[in-house]
């Protein structure tokens, strides 16, 4: 089997960075994680989701190289919305196997401040139908928040065990200095905040915020956490047709997959990053990954039992659109040999990228 | 969004007028948002515009963070309706009481004004749902 090595990584801190441009802020992340890699990379993999949307820049790969001076290597850029990051890592992982390249480089960044929090919402909206859902003015949110409603239903829960989600990413987020909110809440502060959409509330949504960052990965040179296994489910039935709720399809099919591939179990994983673009996306990504049973996370959660996003997920790093599974890859690759973060107690580490409202889920495992 | 595209409105017309769904020639499946291919396989998909125009609501939320289009409508409220027969559709809930609400309240169809172009002054139309009247 091919190996696949992270071999050089860095991240920019998640915030709002009005000064800067998209292509030098990648460019940036980018030339540190070269330096810590120490190699040369034959290929650069952008992940961005609204580089058009919001800085209409097409190319952005070119840009990127442009900055740093990189000549006549190919880039290329995935696009698959909030979920581009684990996408563009998945095709990197790909092109080292395949034996083409010897190292390559992704490089995740999105800026969603450069427009206004209400434009935010209309880009964001970009990831559902554009005919039948976004026209009608859905978007991320309110479909979460159909889904919150009906898992907590049907789990018998209350609103208040999906509100220690928030507490939870925050508490973690404190602790990390690539995090946009590095301040602890209490539940009293996220059952007061205000509805964004019912049962959701403003700390069940997670911020979305400017990031980059960068992974330089290498084929069978032994020096980094190993990328196992890389796996990518769409899900081709459009949100009224589903016939469940309360899980997220996409992943479960990726985590099959990517599980079988490394040969590992759930119970084998001691760092996991998932997506909590949406607190409900958060518990319901835990069960897909297997880590707690069906309908079983937030008693998980309230037992204190969930060893997930030590970032502080999206919720508290903050949600980097397409740079974001990138910066998941980092963070796991780091919590496995007690970089910037605590050691993971486990040889293990895995990643949940989703694009959209369950549309497509990249599950990356990634071990020592 | 700055400005819709007129084509791109004008073209799904019966889908956002009509709810003209796809249906399979060979196994019945109905498919709305229209398909290409039945999950059975079969490529024979006909249109049917026969989906009832009225169902009842299986959860709903009402959304207080809207793009750019829906500013002076907000909050909106969201539901997931489940047609007489069983296809489902997600719509805006007009001319309702979000605390009147509840899965189970019984939903008609009603042709709605969705949006305005601010730049060109395009009127977008297109289906909703109402509680019905006892």
């Amino acid at each position: 089997m091919t190996g696949v090595y992270v071999v050089g990584a860095a991240l920019r801190p998640a915030g709002r960075h009005y000064g800067e441009n998209i292509d030098d802020m990648a460019a940036e992340v980018l030339g540190k994680a070269l330096a810590d890699a120490g190699v040369d990379i034959e290929a650069l993999f952008v992940a961005s989701s609204t580089t058009e949307l919001v800085n209409r820049q097409q190319i952005l790969g070119a840009y990127i190289l442009e900055s740093l001076g990189i000549d006549k290597i190919p880039a290329f850029r995935v696009e698959c919305g909030d979920g581009s990051g684990g996408a563009a890592v998945t095709a990197a992982y790909y092109a080292l196997a395949s034996g083409e390249y010897g190292c390559v480089a992704v490089v995740g960044v999105d800026k969603p401040n450069d427009v206004l929090s209400n434009q935010q919402v209309d880009v964001y909206a970009a990831v559902m139908d554009t005919y039948f859902e976004r026209y009608f003015g859905f978007t991320p949110l309110s479909h979460a928040a159909l889904m919150a409603k009906m898992y907590l239903k049907r789990h018998g829960y209350k609103y208040e065990d999906l509100a220690a989600w928030a507490v939870l990413m925050h508490e973690r987020g404190a602790e990390n200095p690539y995090a946009y909110f590095r301040r602890r809440v209490k539940l009293e502060d996220v059952l007061s905040s205000e509805y964004t959409s019912e049962p959701l509330r403003l700390y069940d949504v997670a911020p979305l915020v400017d990031g980059a960052a960068a992974a330089v990965l290498c084929r069978d040179r032994r020096d980094g956490p190993r990328i196992m296994s890389v796996a990518v489910a769409t899900n081709a039935v459009p949100f009224n047709m589903r016939s469940e709720y309360d899980t997220l399809y996409s992943l479960r099919e990726a985590a099959a997959r990517a599980y079988k591939a490394a040969g590992i179990s759930p119970r084998d994983v001691a760092a996991a990053e998932v997506h909590d673009s949406l607190s409900i996306f958060g518990v319901l990504a835990v069960e897909g990954l297997g880590l707690a049973e069906r309908g079983g996370a937030l008693a998980a959660l309230k037992r204190g039992g969930l060893r997930v996003n030590m970032s502080g997920g999206l919720k508290a790093r903050g949600n980097a659109l397409g740079a974001t599974g990138v910066y998941q890859l980092v963070e796991v690759a780091w919590q496995l040999v007690g970089r910037e973060f605590k050691r993971a107690d486990g040889r293990y580490g895995v990643v949940h990228s989703m694009g959209g409202v369950d549309r497509t889920s990249a599950v990356i495992v990634v071990g020592l | 969004m700055r400005h819709e595209s007129v084509p791109m409105y004008w073209r799904n017309i019966p889908q956002y007028y009509r709810l003209v769904a796809k249906r399979c020639r060979q196994c019945g499946a109905v498919y709305f948002p229209p398909a290409l291919r039945c999950r059975c396989g079969s490529a024979e998909l006909e249109d049917y515009d026969e989906l009832p125009h009225e169902g009842r609501l299986v959860e709903y939320t009402v959304l207080y963070q809207v793009g750019t289009d829906f500013l002076k409508q907000k909050p909106l409220i969201v539901g997931l309706v489940e047609l007489n027969g069983g296809v489902r559709a997600v719509g805006q809930i007009v001319d309702a009481q979000p605390d009147r609400l509840a899965p189970g309240t019984r939903v008609e169809l009603v042709f709605r004004r969705v949006a305005v172009d601010g730049r060109h002054g395009l009127i977008m139309y297109g289906y909703k749902f109402r509680p019905v009247q006892p």
